[in-house]
């Protein structure tokens, strides 16, 4: 019989086991005792082994074998799942990923991860160190209780219902349809202009089919959450063990969808962000209860939605910033001058973590490494038309988050008219338009602000930014300006016309463009105007 | 003796292989299942002459699930298809009224074999 034919779906099922397995191992740390789980945890890698020993595989079916042996110790209660066997179990996880990759890359044999094996079978839990984990109870041994294996969740393998597809496929699609919407508009405006009014219909049926393409592109597109989370607990898992480091770790939101292209774009930056929350945000246990704080440390990473954004944050109930020192440091490393440190309000002095300058600093503290990274955050999450902010607490931990867009290359702008230029403002980083008296407009430290609801607010002249003519003020001396928030904080633009919302594509942009400052991506009008979408933060 | 089979396995890859076997060799595959409470659910309306089943499953005991199924359609004779390591589960299997086993992993011929001997 030719087993070659059913080499793909070994892969792909394999895989399904390993990352299911690799989930299951840490969550049973924070929750020993799940008999349910460890049942599952045993299923996985049995499976694995019948697999790959039915495939011939047998460098993977030894290693999955040593662990289902181990497993089957856990599940009968001789032994608790200490984490010095987590780790060796993850370990092997992890071996047996690269195995089942040198089987999808046609390898001619497979590699034999000897040492582990006898790591492996030679664990002992004995010898595992004293420490206040190992010290909790073991695993209560609960006899197999079938309606409880029942009730947990297990995956279904309905292959039929879903296909795969390859992402240039669908990047593709966006970029049809993006360009249909823009042909769209172009059809609309010539139809207007050559006055022919049977055309109004099937004008109406095309924008509403294209509307409809639009969703369902998107759609194929959303991804959960869950797709790049899965990794998480255990990077906060191995951090927080590598510094003796007590945390729990929790995902709320896995389900919630957003755009391939969001999450690959904010994956790294929550990676940065997690991994600041445990290296400089947690503070260790000694400290916690000097502190009268619990024991155990605790970050959670919440994804929530509301309406055409996505919340994700990132919190920590550990050290906390401090505004004051932050601002010492910024002043130290001529982030930032003495003046500009006076005027600071305690949210932008959070903000300076993410000053390319400020985490250079050579001295290792608690505070200076917490900007490590934050930095390419705030860029990756700018260059996304999304908004980062920090709130933190001395003492009682930080909380960092990213609001973010759904979607990424078809959004809500507001048109504005600077000069020569149509510019357009994407809708989310927009608080509110409004229209400014000239004699609104005050000096304020050497700066020019508007008062908001008292809190003086900077205004930013766009025109200037942009290397345009001032704006004029029309008769009335009235001002339009456009309220962003960035970084916290607001900001007024002034410039000449407000024109309108209006939905567009955008197109990023290549080099040289990509080089221009404020600028974050561009779209083709209907008319075939080429039209930039402003980067507010870069401006601010 | 009929040559109709149903098999229950929550591997996908593994139901492939044994529907590629049993095919070639003129059985009929009624029925797939790749869980306890999907099989219960196929038995009601098929009672396949032979069950290939997995002992270990997602969402249940294999030896209850066993006993359910003779229960159901105690005509259908139940092949444990099960990995090594697993011996004291199979001598039970057998004792609970299973009437072969085979060891994962399986050539097609040991397969075979079991089926014709239990057809006979």
């Amino acid at each position: 019989m030719d087993m070659s034919q059913y080499r793909d779906l070994f892969v792909s099922e394999a895989r399904d086991h390993l990352s299911a397995f690799g989930e299951l191992i840490v969550r049973l740390e924070d929750v020993s005792g799940d008999q349910a789980a460890i049942n599952e945890l045993f299923r996985h890698a049995h499976s694995l082994k019948g697999m790959a020993a039915t495939m011939g595989y047998d460098p993977i079916a030894r290693l999955a074998h040593i662990m289902e042996d181990q497993l089957s110790h856990v599940r009968n209660g001789e032994i608790p799942l200490v984490p010095s066997l987590a780790d060796l179990l993850l370990e092997g996880a992890d071996a047996l990923a690269g195995m089942v990759l040198q089987v999808e890359s046609d390898s001619a044999s497979i590699a034999e991860s000897v040492g582990l094996i006898e790591r492996l079978s030679a664990f002992d839990p004995g010898t595992e160190k004293t420490s206040a984990r190992a010290a909790s109870p073991p695993p209560e041994p609960v006899p197999s209780d079938p309606s409880a294996a029942v009730s947990h969740q297990f995956r279904q393998s309905d292959s039929l219902k879903s296909i795969r597809i390859k992402t240039e496929t669908l990047d593709q699609l966006v970029n049809i349809t993006g360009e249909l919407i823009t042909n769209r508009h172009r059809l609309a405006e010539c139809a207007r202009q050559s006055g022919l009014s049977t055309l109004d219909e099937p004008m109406q049926q095309l924008a509403a089919l294209l509307r409809d393409l639009r969703d369902v592109v998107f759609k194929a597109r959303m991804v959960p959450f869950a797709f790049i989370a899965e990794r998480f607990p255990r990077l906060v898992r191995d951090l927080a063990r590598k510094q003796g480091k007590e945390v729990a770790f929790h995902i709320e939101g896995k389900n919630i969808e957003l755009d391939r292209g969001v999450l690959e774009e904010i994956a790294e930056a929550l990676v940065h962000i997690l991994r600041n929350a445990v290296d400089h945000g947690m503070d260790s246990p000694d400290e916690r209860v000097a502190a009268g704080k619990s024991y155990n440390g605790e970050i959670s990473l919440i994804v929530a939605r509301d309406k055409d954004h996505v919340d994700i944050a990132v919190s920590d109930d550990g050290r906390g910033m401090d505004p004051e020192r932050l601002k010492a440091k910024a002043l130290e490393n001529g982030v930032i001058t003495a003046e500009q440190a006076g005027a600071m309000t305690n949210q932008e002095a959070l903000m300076l973590i993410c000053s390319p300058g400020f985490s250079t600093a050579a001295t290792v503290s608690d505070i200076s490494g917490r900007g490590v990274g934050m930095d390419a955050v705030r860029s990756a999450v700018h260059s996304l038309g999304g908004v980062l902010s920090i709130h933190s607490q001395v003492g009682t931990g930080s909380r960092i988050v990213l609001r973010l867009p759904i979607t990424v290359s078809i959004i809500q702008v507001l048109m504005v008219r600077c000069g020569m230029f149509e510019v357009a403002f994407p809708v989310n980083v927009v608080n509110r338009t409004m229209e400014l008296m000239r004699e609104d407009i005050v000096d304020d430290a050497g700066q020019k602000a508007v008062l908001l609801d008292g809190v003086p607010v900077p205004v930013r002249s766009l025109n200037r930014l942009l290397g345009q003519p001032m704006v004029s003020g029309g008769a009335a001396g009235i001002v339009p300006a456009v309220i962003c928030e960035v970084g916290g904080r607001q900001i007024a633009f002034i410039t000449d016309r407000l024109l309108g919302q209006q939905e567009i594509f955008v197109r990023p942009l290549t080099t040289p463009l990509s080089f221009l400052r404020g600028i974050s991506g561009a779209t083709v009008t209907g008319d075939g105007r080429v039209i930039f979408v402003i980067d507010a933060a870069s401006l601010a | 003796m009929g040559r109709t089979v149903m098999i229950v396995d929550d591997a996908l890859f593994m139901r492939n292989i044994l529907r590629g076997i049993v095919l070639e060799k003129g059985y009929i595959v009624v029925s797939e299942a790749a869980s306890g409470i999907e099989a219960m659910k196929k038995l009601h309306s098929h009672h396949p002459d032979i069950i290939l089943l997995d002992i270990i499953l997602p969402d249940s005991n294999g030896l209850d699930l066993l006993q359910s199924i003779t229960a159901t359609s105690p005509e259908s004779k139940v092949v444990i298809c099960s990995g090594i390591g697993q011996e004291q589960v199979i001598q039970k299997a057998l004792e609970l009224g299973a009437k072969a086993f085979i060891q994962k992993p399986f050539t097609p011929e040991k397969v075979v074999e079991v089926l014709e001997s239990l057809v006979g």
